[in-house]
């Protein structure tokens, strides 16, 4: 038994229901027909199918539809064997047929109601203009769920970008960063560095963005159960905010000290866990704040401004 | 206090080999560490970054220090992805046999005298 689309149902979200609604028929179906005339052969139609890869032919008499062929009649002439013959006599002809300016709902339901695995498409006067399959409206849904998507990321993270106070010429950015990743760990610091580049900042600011995100970067390697890096940049200032899932510090002071660390002997071969990362963080922010609860994760952030001229580093 | 050499000079004072040749000709300073996290402490600019640790991770390193040369030491064997990486940042990446007590004290003449 084929499942049914959750339409109409409480499993249809507003949103979903809100798509379905909106979008035509039109915008789903398929236009590049391949149609046959009622006195083509059956042979010939095969043929079609075979190389067109569709597994139904609408039969068209002066651009109306009058039938259809579809691999079960095929199938049919093979076994009883009239391949040859016209089409005519054996397309099926009771024809269930959408209009190009329904809503893509209304095809949803036709699917639910019939076993066709396609419906022919036809405009006001009558005229074959598409034909629509499953696989068009998820192709079309995906779609329209991707730019859905895309609109609503964009929505918070301006949301975040004025949290963090960033108004002016925003950029963000958000990199997932996983557990001894050693292979990757430094291409999110790379990807601000030449973001920072392009904003034509100055080195020195560069320097301290690209030390406090490649600390942050490696301890989310080094340390974490996995996490994000995410950079928000303005015309003021850089937000770095490291975010992980654990496991959490339980200490946050003690880990700000200098060379305590609880790396191991591996992470020590490749040349980190020296327990300088965060102290060297702190270093070179201008603000920075750590919190951290065990079990659940720890979050990280470090802003540094960009005014011209500010070569302070603030210590502690 | 010392002087700028070029990176054809150290290799030739350490023996050693120009692996890929990046943007910078010259190096301000060196700074010497198998620990990664040391490296990202100092302030010192357009530096040489020696090293007896031959992983990508050297190179990341390099380019958020803004370091113009890497001379890998004690005849590490560099991977392919040390040197692609090398590349993609356009570091000057040098390795030689010669141990990292060697180097520094071979880099330390190199630099201060004269």
């Amino acid at each position: 038994m084929i499942r049914a689309f959750p339409i109409g149902t409480d499993k249809a979200t507003t949103a979903v229901m809100e798509i379905i609604l909106r979008l035509k028929i039109k915008d789903a179906m398929t236009t590049d027909l391949k149609t046959a005339k009622k006195e083509d052969s059956l042979r010939y139609i095969q043929q079609m199918m075979k190389n067109n890869y569709v597994t139904g032919v609408p039969i068209v008499d002066d651009e109306k539809i009058v039938g259809i062929v579809t691999v079960n009649h095929i199938m049919n002439a093979l076994d009883k064997g009239y391949i040859h013959e016209p089409a005519e006599k054996y397309m099926g002809r009771a024809l269930v047929v959408l209009e190009d300016d329904m809503p893509l709902s209304f095809a949803i339901t036709y699917f639910n109601k019939y076993s066709y695995h396609r419906f022919p498409v036809i405009n006001k006067e009558q005229r074959l203009v598409g034909i629509l399959t499953s696989r068009d409206i998820l192709t079309t849904l995906l779609q329209e769920l991707n730019s859905e998507m895309e609109e609503l990321e964009g929505k918070i993270e301006l949301k975040l970008a004025a949290e963090r106070g960033c108004t002016l010429n925003v950029i963000t950015r958000d990199y997932a960063v996983n557990k001894y990743d050693f292979e990757n760990a430094g291409r999110a610091s790379f990807e601000l560095k030449k973001i920072l580049k392009e904003r034509k900042i100055s080195q020195k600011i560069i320097r301290r963005a690209s030390v406090a995100s490649y600390e942050l970067e490696i301890n989310l390697v080094i340390h974490s159960d996995g996490g994000h890096l995410l950079f928000t940049v303005d015309d003021n200032k850089i937000v770095i905010e490291s975010r992980d899932i654990g496991p959490g510090i339980a200490d946050v002071s003690v880990v700000l000290e200098e060379g305590y660390s609880t790396a191991n002997e591996w992470i020590r071969s490749m040349g980190f866990g020296a327990g300088m990362g965060l102290a060297n963080t702190r270093r070179v922010s201008d603000h920075f704040d750590i919190t951290s609860e065990v079990g659940k994760g720890t979050t990280v952030i470090s802003v540094i401004h960009l005014e011209d001229g500010d070569e302070d580093i603030t210590i502690g | 206090m010392y002087r700028q050499i070029s990176v054809d000079n150290v290799a030739h004072a350490v023996n050693g080999r120009v692996v890929y040749r990046g943007d910078f000709e010259h190096i301000k300073g060196v700074v010497a560490s198998g620990l990664m996290s040391d490296v990202l402490v100092t302030e010192d600019e357009g530096i040489l970054l020696v090293s007896n640790l031959a992983t990508q991770q050297v190179v990341r390193t390099a380019d958020m220090v803004g370091a113009h040369a890497i001379l890998i030491t004690n005849a590490k064997a560099l991977s392919d992805d040390m040197l692609e990486l090398a590349e993609e940042l356009s570091i000057t990446l040098m390795s030689t046999d010669m141990s990292m007590f060697e180097t520094c004290y071979t880099l330390g003449k190199l630099m201060y005298e004269r």
